[in-house]
């Protein structure tokens, strides 16, 4: 009770609680105040923030200057029209320089947004990836690989988006959208401001509008791509099915619906752009504005030269207007990608590193003391009431259908899950006063499905302990592997998954439990589920399990009969419940269910069965 | 792998003409609709072009003997070319997103057609993440490209027209414009070869990402288990900060383009004034065409630019819609030759000399005969590359045979309506496929008329239906991607509830080498028992108990039949059989179990 305290009270203290982090960790209060708040400190962090400051500068100063050069040009053309030749050679260095200092600029500023839009998508990448690292195995069993995915690449990358070309184009256009207007005030005749500034606030009310809805379409087109790939891939995962079913005409139908509602989309988007209305006030302005200073020229309050100066700043009205068009939805969907990201890392987790913890060598009794167990946010619980006592050195297994809560009962006992109530001891004190790396690096486990990493056998082995060539050959040895892997093109060296490298699940397994060898634990947990056709195989790996066996002790969950049979406490699972325990001799006595495998399998009579056993 | 720039086994070269014409095959529905799109973009381009030369025709007048009516009539045809120019590029606009959505969905109706009833051969050849991407992908792209065509057809009347105007001008001035074009397409194509390069590598960079968040995290159990968490951290942070560096140089890249562009119009510009003005001081030209020709260089930028950039994503599209095209043209391998619908098959099943192989390369059947009477059970046993798979599918029909015939109820199955026919033939294959939907309408699959009473029913008599109460929602429990909540034993027992609903006339079963926990597995003996009564079964046998229970056990070595009889009889001869049976199955003796323990002790 004294531990479930604990644990309670840190909870309540900080939730941090990570089974792994890096140290660092500098957004993890942003990350709780919600998406904009989040990127912010993202964009304000370290030195971003300088780049950002300088990003804002540079395209203010090149506003500036694209309005300048516009003026010089009108004062150009009066200088022509008076015969002012002298000014006029002036007036053309000047445009000169103007017009290649104001791209350079430009350049200049791109690079630094590009700097700071790839700088934040590794971040957040980073800390997404940290973050995941540090989330328990619940969690984790949870999440389908392909969302994942999807996260670490896709949503990522629209952060990326929103500094490049969102936000700079955005800052860009409002810059654009207002350093005219102080030009004009400066160089005209003050009643030449309403035009532009008619259009600044209509732009704004109509883009305000228009961004409200194309995010939401943008957001369904995507949406609807993601499920036709999504209904095709399954089609076609399982053609044999749609095949030997004839259901090709349902399947059709199916992606159909989909892509009818992608085309739906397609068209409002298009509806939607086409409707953009700007454009049309922009050019009514600009009309507008020009007919306004002809009118002044009329009264004489200005020149032709300032006319089409006038004009050409007015146009440059035209880069926010149309940009605009497409740059909004992008912050709507780079919104969505942060709540997405943000969602998985505020996720509680529940298991802790306890750095703090106590560290020793076990001597490997386990004992589960009325364990329960259910899932995070589930109500059915998957083991009820599990007690037992294994001695050091001794193997168990487990039998049971599939879903009885057998793999759950063996990840308990690494505390990939924590128990519901009860409690699991190891030398007689509580797995949960032990360090994390203390406890787990005493426990291996060998998988059903043995995963390995695309990388080489070599570092598959001794992904546990880092070791020399001559240890992994010693373990592959003793784990009947050194044999297929010498036969391999590289050897040691072979990648996993590349040509002539295809490993069988026999193969797999040996390289699991040379891996576990290596790591040399106190207590093993097998899942051998796999079945080797060939009997060469077969016997090999039987060996190799009898091999690691040795001195440890062992969780053993298996369809081998062989093993069961010869295990020293068989544990028969049903329904999360042990509903027999004992050896094979007293379980042919005391199970039914134990009973008929081995009546069915072997066709012979329970009485011979029984008469056996009592020999 | 990464790109998915290599060819495929079914494409084809389509000469430009055939290309050409099957996408106007596609749009020829629309006629109406795309002559009214390609009117009013004219229209509109018009009334674009028109805006600068009706401004210079104001200036000039303004700079010579102003005429306040002319000058009020002209700036009201600008408002009026304003307002009607965004009306129909409105309505333009509306049209041709409705005929690009149109025949996007009817591209990959017929792609999609087109892939489904391709044989299995298909399949095997062509990886399913590239089909995918050329149905939705490819047609999207394609889709894109008419959709920039369009645009194009409006920049070259443009500029077509303003240029025109311009030379009626001003002959030099013109000329001095006109050098602005190929240093802009020079500058634009020769940024396009490094961009293609460079998009590659970031993307391969991006794909790594993914393909090691992929690994990590599908291998996050045994990064715990072994604490090594931050190996997989600093693995990670190397293929993170990679694809920053090459990505950062692709997008400094892709950034330095508008600037450049820009750079070539700042100096035209410059050039332009500069010239200009001398003309207008010697009186060449007025002010106004002057003006003219300023204004033009912004009206001209944007066009210029998506033509420019126009004829590689031109390529491109062409290229996707060439790919569809190719996989919409492939032709099935299996083809019917009559259409006889069966009412019922009795179930006799002769091979009859039969020649079969998947590739050239390597012969499965060389004039294979095998008969199996109505109502039989038989057995295939032998090695694996034996041939007995491919027995199944050669009756599913899902791959066509060389030579040689099958006849099903004494008809070649050539002459049968494939879909008529796989009606009556249930396939049980050896890995469990179900769709991220309920159990019940998994086992409803090909049946959907099912009640929910015939499918509790269907999975009484498989093995029992008391696991499912153990599941959330009962029946109604979805069981994600492929069926990933169940167990392997648990998927195996709702494709037999399946296909029992079905009650096919044959059955094919091919065991699961997966080994299921042995509660499960007497389970889906008992299953199996009862499947294959009173029906016509082939059973590819990997399991003990099966083969000594059918009437009759084939041995299959290389394609050739090598033995023939039922279990006791096979056993007594000690050939092939009897050998195998030694070896294959003695792990799962009683004798060997027993032996095991001993050895240890």
């Amino acid at each position: 009770m004294r531990i479930n305290h604990k644990i309670m009270s840190a909870k309540l203290k900080d939730s941090k609680i990570s089974e792994f982090s890096t140290g660092k960790d500098p957004f993890a209060k942003a990350r709780k105040k919600g998406s904009s708040r989040w990127i912010l400190a993202h964009i304000l962090h370290g030195s971003n923030k300088w780049f950002i400051t300088i990003i804002f500068f540079t395209i203010i100063l090149s506003a500036n200057l694209s309005s300048i050069t516009y003026i010089i040009i009108g004062e150009t053309i009066s200088a022509l029209l008076n015969g002012m030749t002298v000014i006029l050679g002036n007036y053309i260095i000047l445009l000169f320089i103007l017009g290649i200092t104001g791209p350079l600029m430009r350049i200049g500023s791109r690079m630094l947004i590009e700097i700071l839009a790839q700088r934040l998508e590794r971040d957040a990448r980073r800390e997404f990836f940290s973050n995941l690292l540090g989330k328990s195995q619940s969690f984790h069993d949870q999440m389908k690989i392909g969302e994942l995915m999807a996260r670490v690449t896709d949503d990522v990358r629209m952060l990326n988006f929103l500094i490049s070309p969102a936000l700079s184009l955005v800052v860009e256009s409002f810059t654009y959208l207002f350093i005219p207007i102080f030009y004009i005030i400066l160089y005209y005749p003050i009643q030449l401001i309403i035009e532009p500034i008619f259009f600044s606030i209509s732009f704004l009310i109509l883009l305000r509008s228009y961004s409200k809805k194309i995010g939401p379409i943008t957001g369904r087109l995507r949406e609807n791509f993601g499920l036709m790939t999504a209904t095709l891939s399954e089609t076609l995962s399982g053609i044999e099915v749609v095949k030997a079913t004839v259901q090709e005409e349902k399947e059709m139908k199916k992606y159909l619906t989909n892509a009818k509602n992608y085309k739906k989309a397609f068209i409002e988007r298009g509806k939607l752009q086409a409707k953009y209305l700007p454009i049309l006030v922009l050019a009514l302005v600009i009309t507008a504005g020009f007919a306004h200073s002809i009118v002044l020229y009329n009264y004489g309050l200005i020149n032709i030269g300032q006319i089409i100066a006038f004009l050409g700043i007015l146009g440059l009205l035209r880069f926010p207007t149309n940009i605009s068009m497409f740059v909004f939805s992008i912050f709507r969907l780079a919104g969505s990608s942060a709540v997405r990201l943000l969602e998985l890392m505020n996720k509680k987790t529940e298991i802790d590193e306890n750095k703090e913890g106590k560290e020793k060598v076990f001597k490997g009794i386990i004992k589960f003391d009325k364990v329960e167990f259910n899932y995070p946010n589930s109500k059915n619980p998957v083991l009820k009431n599990i007690s037992f006592e294994i001695q050091s050195g001794q193997t168990v297994a487990i039998v049971g259908t599939t879903g009885s809560g057998k793999t759950t009962l063996t990840k308990l006992i690494s505390r990939l899950y924590d128990v519901s109530s009860g409690r699991i001891l190891i030398d007689g004190r509580d797995i949960r006063e032990y360090s994390l790396q203390s406890l787990r690096d005493q426990i291996s486990y060998i998988e059903q499905d043995v995963f390995l990493f695309s990388t080489t056998i070599f570092d598959n082995i001794s992904f546990g302990r880092v070791s020399s060539l001559e240890e992994v050959i010693k373990v592959a040895e003793q784990a009947q592997a050194h044999d297929f892997i010498s036969e391999l093109p590289d050897e040691y060296q072979s990648k996993v998954g590349e040509r002539g490298v295809q490993l069988s699940g026999g193969e797999r397994q040996r390289i699991a439990i040379a891996r576990a060898f290596l790591s040399d634990p106190r207590i093993l947990i097998l899942d051998d589920s796999t079945s080797a056709i060939d009997s060469n195989t077969e016997d090999k790996i039987q060996f190799a399990i009898k091999n690691i066996l040795k001195n440890r002790t062992t969780m053993l969950i298996t369809h081998r009969l062989s093993q069961i049979r010869w295990a020293d406490l068989i544990l028969v699972l049903k329904n999360g419940e042990i509903v027999a325990k004992g050896n094979h001799e007293e379980l042919l006595k005391t199970s039914e269910e134990y009973r008929k495998i081995f009546v069915k399998k072997f066709d012979i009579e329970e009485d011979q069965l029984l008469k056996g056993v009592r020999e | 792998m990464w790109v998915g720039l290599e060819a495929e086994e079914y494409d084809r070269k389509y000469q430009d003409k055939v290309l050409v014409k099957r996408i106007i095959s596609y749009f020829s529905p629309y006629k109406k609709a795309m002559l009214l799109v390609i009117i009013f973009l004219t229209i509109s381009s018009l009334t674009m072009a028109f805006q600068p030369i009706l401004t210079s025709l104001i200036i000039t007048n303004l700079e010579t003997t102003p005429e306040p009516l002319y000058v009020i009539f002209l700036i009201v045809i600008i408002f009026i070319f304003n307002i009607l120019g965004w009306i129909i590029n409105y309505v333009r606009q509306i049209y041709s997103s409705r005929v690009i959505g149109s025949v996007v969905l009817d591209i990959r109706k017929d792609a999609h057609k087109s892939v489904v009833n391709h044989d299995l051969s298909f399949f095997d050849k062509n990886p399913l993440g590239k089909i995918v991407s050329r149905i939705n992908t490819d047609s999207r792209d394609f889709g894109e490209t008419v959709e920039m065509s369009i645009e194009v057809v409006s920049s070259v009347v443009v500029l077509i027209l303003l240029i025109t105007v311009m030379f009626t001008v001003d002959v030099v001035l013109t000329f001095v414009l006109l050098i602005s074009l190929p240093l802009f397409f020079i500058a634009a194509l020769s940024f396009r070869k490094f961009a293609r390069k460079m998009t590659l590598q970031g993307q391969r960079a991006l794909a790594s990402v993914n393909a090691y968040t992929k690994e990590s995290f599908s291998g996050i159990q045994i990064a715990k288990t072994f604490r090594r968490e931050k190996k997989v951290y600093d693995d990670f942070l190397a293929v993170n900060n990679q694809s920053y560096r090459v990505n950062l140089k692709r997008a400094f890249l892709l950034n330095a383009i508008y600037p450049t562009l820009g750079l070539i119009q700042g100096v035209v510009t410059m050039l332009l004034i500069l010239i200009g003005s001398s003309f207008v001081i010697d009186g060449f030209v007025g002010v106004g065409e002057l003006v003219l020709f300023i204004q033009s260089i912004n009206l001209l930028f944007f066009p210029l630019l998506i033509i420019a950039s126009f004829w590689p994503m031109f390529q491109t599209g062409m290229a996707a819609s060439e790919r569809i095209f190719a996989l919409i043209d492939t032709l099935p391998a299996v083809v019917q030759k009559n259409n006889i619908v069966p009412s019922k098959l009795k179930g006799e099943i002769e091979f009859k000399n039969l020649n079969f192989q998947y590739d050239k390369s390597k012969k499965v059947f060389d004039n294979f005969s095998l008969k199996v009477n109505p109502g039989e059970s038989i057995a295939l046993v032998g090695h694996t590359g034996a041939g007995k798979s491919s027995i199944a599918k050669l009756i599913a029909r899902f791959y066509e045979f060389q030579g040689g015939d099958i006849l099903v109820d004494g008809k070649s199955i050539k002459e049968y309506d494939l879909t008529e026919y796989r009606k009556h033939i249930g396939i049980i294959p050896q890995t469990p496929f179900l769709w991220a939907d309920t159990v019940e309408n998994n086992i409803k699959y090909g049946f959907e008329n099912a009640s929910e009473e015939d499918v509790m029913n269907a999975l009484e008599i498989s093995g029992g239906s008391e696991w499912i109460k153990s599941l959330p929602d009962g029946l109604k429990t979805n069981i994600r991607e492929r069926g990933s909540l169940l167990s392997m034993g648990q998927r195996q027992l709702v494709v037999f509830a399946r296909v029992l609903l079905e009650d096919p006339s044959i059955l094919i079963l091919d065991e699961a080498t997966a080994s299921v926990d042995p509660f499960t597995e007497t389970k889906i003996q008992e299953a199996l028992e009862k499947t294959i009564e009173d029906r016509t079964s082939i059973i590819i046998a990997h399991r003990l108990w099966t083969v000594r229970h059918v009437d009759r056990i084939v041995v299959l070595d290389h394609g050739k039949i090598v033995e023939e009889g039922n279990h006791d009889e096979l056993m007594k001869r000690k050939g092939t059989y009897a050998n195998l049976y030694n070896t294959y199955f003695r792990h799962q003796s009683l004798q060997y179990i027993e032996d095991m323990g001993k050895s240890n002790e």
